[in-house]
């Protein structure tokens, strides 16, 4: 009993909100009628009833359908009668509920405008909807005879681009501003001091549309796509929509303020819609371009920790190992009861415990910090433990050598990352040399000062080197078809260098040579 | 087998890490293995000896030469002492390099006693079916150089299916003493028949 009151009371006070706006709306957007119909070129409030019912539930269509008739009392005092206001709210009632209807089992996954599946969808049942009610609308009136043949047809067009139109332009401003990821879009956009740069000059070219250069508007409508384009590609969705809002309400004022001459509305409203889908489309593009974007940085991100944990695996085993077998020589030693030499076992596996622990920690700390943890490092040292690696990873048939500038500051780098990258690049170059049928394979590491802030550190072997094609790609992901899982190594690699601000690059020559650039410690 | 005294098999071990060294001579020693211990390739290469038997366990990063290259340089000393490779890096190429190499086994550490055991006794069974026959053809060996020039030429056209009569006419002497140098060869090589005597002779001329 309370649980059906409190949904009573729920309904009520949701359709005590929706109706003052509904009709509000009406109201504001009832010019240029067709005759005392409602009947006009921008009808934005089957927005709000498609959007409250997509996301609130298709059982507000009732509360709808009474608003829809309450609007038509209050605005027009029943231009057709009570009996026709009644039937044809019905029907604007029930298409607007068909729309959410289909919006909502087809918007997958969720009732929102994030990829362009979504927003073709969106347009194609907006459109193809507001055909049905606009048919069903004026086919009640022309029933009951209140309209002419041939005017019943403009009517239908009227009707149909003023509720297409007005959807299109005002349900995406619902459903972004719904959409708590695209809220956050908003924000940003609202927070951008280019946003009102932006929006001026929105404002600016409707003023010389309507004012500034006189004759028809729709003559030059067309500069209205620039400022569009701009405002989408810089903002996606939650700008464009924004941006669409603002030339819809500068259409109409412009329209309302020429009252007295005639002007081509609907001519105007079908600019308005094909500016319409340019942003949204463009807006949709934008927003996926970003997203895909960034999900490639989480990968990259994830793929570095990746080589990192391969590398610490390796530093891990050994003392496992160790510590296994001195745990196999504890239970032998056991076994032949020569009990009195575990102690000393026993010690040295504790030993490799602190080792393996002491890996540990590096591991962890590198995940704690997720980014980068910068420190001051000694480019000799860093150098030394490349070259360290480096005389692992030859095995004998390869020269490493080291140089570095007398004088060098200390860099300001994440320590274990740039010895990823270093070792990376040492890898890479040995792989290099590998090709190489003959002679001594000879790899160089050498350090210089790059300019005031950065130092340049260029490891060059005398392999076979890349073309100018190769330079982009080797740092591409995923290309490479190494099966050791070190194709990844040169993407992780610039990765991990422009996050320090540095960059990596390759050249492309003779020889192998990549330019890693990293930023020194600042003084004072 | 008996009659000759068992070779020393020893477990060689090639580890950059000196506690990993340090542990596997500790288990390997209290599980009855006689090991030896080397820090890279260059010293295990240093004090080699052709003569040594047993099994390598190399790591296959080492500073310098890798354990798979550190098996090559071995073989080229003519020596076929067999390799297990150890790795803490467990991927595919390093794997296919010790394969191709032809190691008995490719571990990953970290490896449990049995896996590394049964590696190594792996090695040790081929090692001694290897000492066997090396030291079979040295007996071999030792017998033949027990006959005349004479008798060999005799051994030799036997091998190749003679009958007496016609060894002997190609040798210019009668059957009869060819079926003496036949007795007095059989009696020298310790043999029992004439198929044993072709089988002899075969392994002889290889």
């Amino acid at each position: 009993m309370s649980v059906l009151a409190m949904k009573i009371i729920r309904y009520l006070r949701d359709a005590a909100v929706f109706a003052p706006c509904y009709v509000l709306l009406d109201w504001v957007s009832y010019i240029h009628p067709l005759g005392p119909f409602n009947i006009t070129p921008w009808n934005p409030q089957p927005a709000l009833a498609i959007a409250w019912m997509l996301l609130g539930g298709l059982g507000h269509a009732p509360a709808v359908w009474v608003t829809i008739v309450l609007a038509d009392g209050l605005i027009r005092n029943f231009p057709a009668g009570y009996g026709v206001t009644l039937v044809s709210a019905l029907v604007l009632a029930a298409g607007y509920t068909g729309i959410a209807w289909a919006l909502r089992s087809l918007l997958r996954p969720a009732p929102s405008l994030r990829s362009l599946r979504q927003l073709t969808l969106f347009i194609g049942i907006v459109a193809a909807g507001t055909v049905v009610v606009a048919s069903g609308f004026v086919g009640v009136l022309y029933a009951a005879g209140a309209l002419e043949p041939g005017a019943a047809l403009a009517g239908w067009l009227r009707f149909w681009i003023g509720d297409a139109v007005g959807v299109l332009v005002t349900a995406p401003l619902l459903l972004v501003a719904a959409d708590p990821e695209q809220r956050a879009n908003l924000w940003t956009f609202a927070r951008r001091g280019e946003t009102y740069v932006q929006i001026g000059l929105v404002a600016a070219t409707l003023w010389l549309i309507f004012a500034g250069l006189g004759g028809d508007p729709s003559r030059h409508f067309y500069l209205l796509f620039l400022p569009l384009i701009w405002i989408a590609i810089r903002s996606g969705i939650a700008g464009a929509i924004v941006a669409i809002a603002i030339v819809q309400f500068g259409v109409v004022l412009g329209i309302h303020d020429r009252s007295l001459q005639t002007l081509p509305t609907i001519e105007l409203q079908a600019l308005v819609a094909a500016l319409t889908l340019t942003a949204l489309y463009l807006g949709v593009m934008v927003d996926e371009r970003a997203r895909a974007a960034e999900s490639l940085k989480q990968s990259l991100r994830l793929a570095a920790a990746g080589e990192m944990a391969g590398a610490i695996a390796h530093e891990v085993n050994q003392p496992l190992t160790a510590l296994a077998n001195y745990g196999r020589a504890g239970q032998k030693l056991i076994e032949a009861g020569r009990v009195a030499e575990l102690a000393e076992v026993i010690g040295r596996m504790l030993g490799e415990a602190q080792r393996a622990s002491e890996v540990v920690r590096r591991l962890r700390d590198f995940f704690r910090q997720g980014t980068t943890r910068l420190e001051p490092v000694p480019i000799g040292e860093l150098l030394e433990a490349v070259r360290r690696i480096g005389a692992q990873a030859q095995a004998g048939a390869v020269s490493v050598t080291v140089a570095a500038d007398q004088d060098l500051p200390d860099l300001l780098v994440d320590r274990l990352q740039i010895e990823l990258v270093l070792r990376n690049l040492v890898t890479n170059a040995v792989e290099a040399l590998a090709t190489r049928s003959q002679g001594r394979g000879k790899i160089a590491i050498t350090a210089s000062r790059h300019d005031a802030r950065n130092v340049r550190i260029v490891v060059s072997d005398n392999g076979p080197g890349i073309d100018a094609a190769g330079v982009k790609r080797v740092f591409e992901p995923f290309v490479s078809g190494k099966s050791t899982g070190m194709g990844l190594g040169l993407a992780v690699s610039r990765a991990i260098a422009e996050a320090h601000g540095g960059t990596l690059e390759a050249r492309a020559a003779s020889h192998g040579e990549f330019h890693l650039v990293l930023p020194i410690q600042a003084h004072g | 087998m008996a009659e000759f005294a068992p070779a020393p098999l020893v477990v060689y071990v090639v580890d950059d890490d000196a506690s990993i060294r340090d542990s596997l001579a500790l288990m390997l020693g209290l599980g009855g293995y006689a090991t030896r211990l080397f820090a890279d390739a260059e010293s295990f290469l240093v004090a080699f000896e052709p003569g040594w038997t047993g099994c390598v366990v190399a790591d296959l990063r080492l500073p310098g030469l890798s354990g798979v290259e550190l098996q090559a340089r071995v073989r080229g000393r003519g020596s076929a002492i067999p390799f297990v490779i150890i790795t803490a890096h467990g991927d595919v190429p390093t794997a296919r390099a010790a394969f191709r190499a032809q190691a008995v086994d490719f571990i990953e550490k970290p490896f449990e006693e049995i896996q590394l055991r049964q590696a190594i006794d792996t090695a040790f069974a081929l090692e001694r079916r290897r000492i066997d026959a090396a030291e079979m053809r040295q007996a071999d060996a030792a017998r033949l150089s027990r006959l005349t020039p004479r008798e060999r030429e005799v051994l030799e056209h036997s091998a190749r299916g003679l009958h007496a009569k016609e060894i002997g006419a190609r040798l210019g002497i009668s059957p009869r003493t060819v079926e003496v140098h036949r007795a007095r060869i059989m009696e020298k090589l310790e043999v029992r028949n004439i198929a044993e005597l072709v089988r002899f002779a075969i392994a002889a001329e290889r």
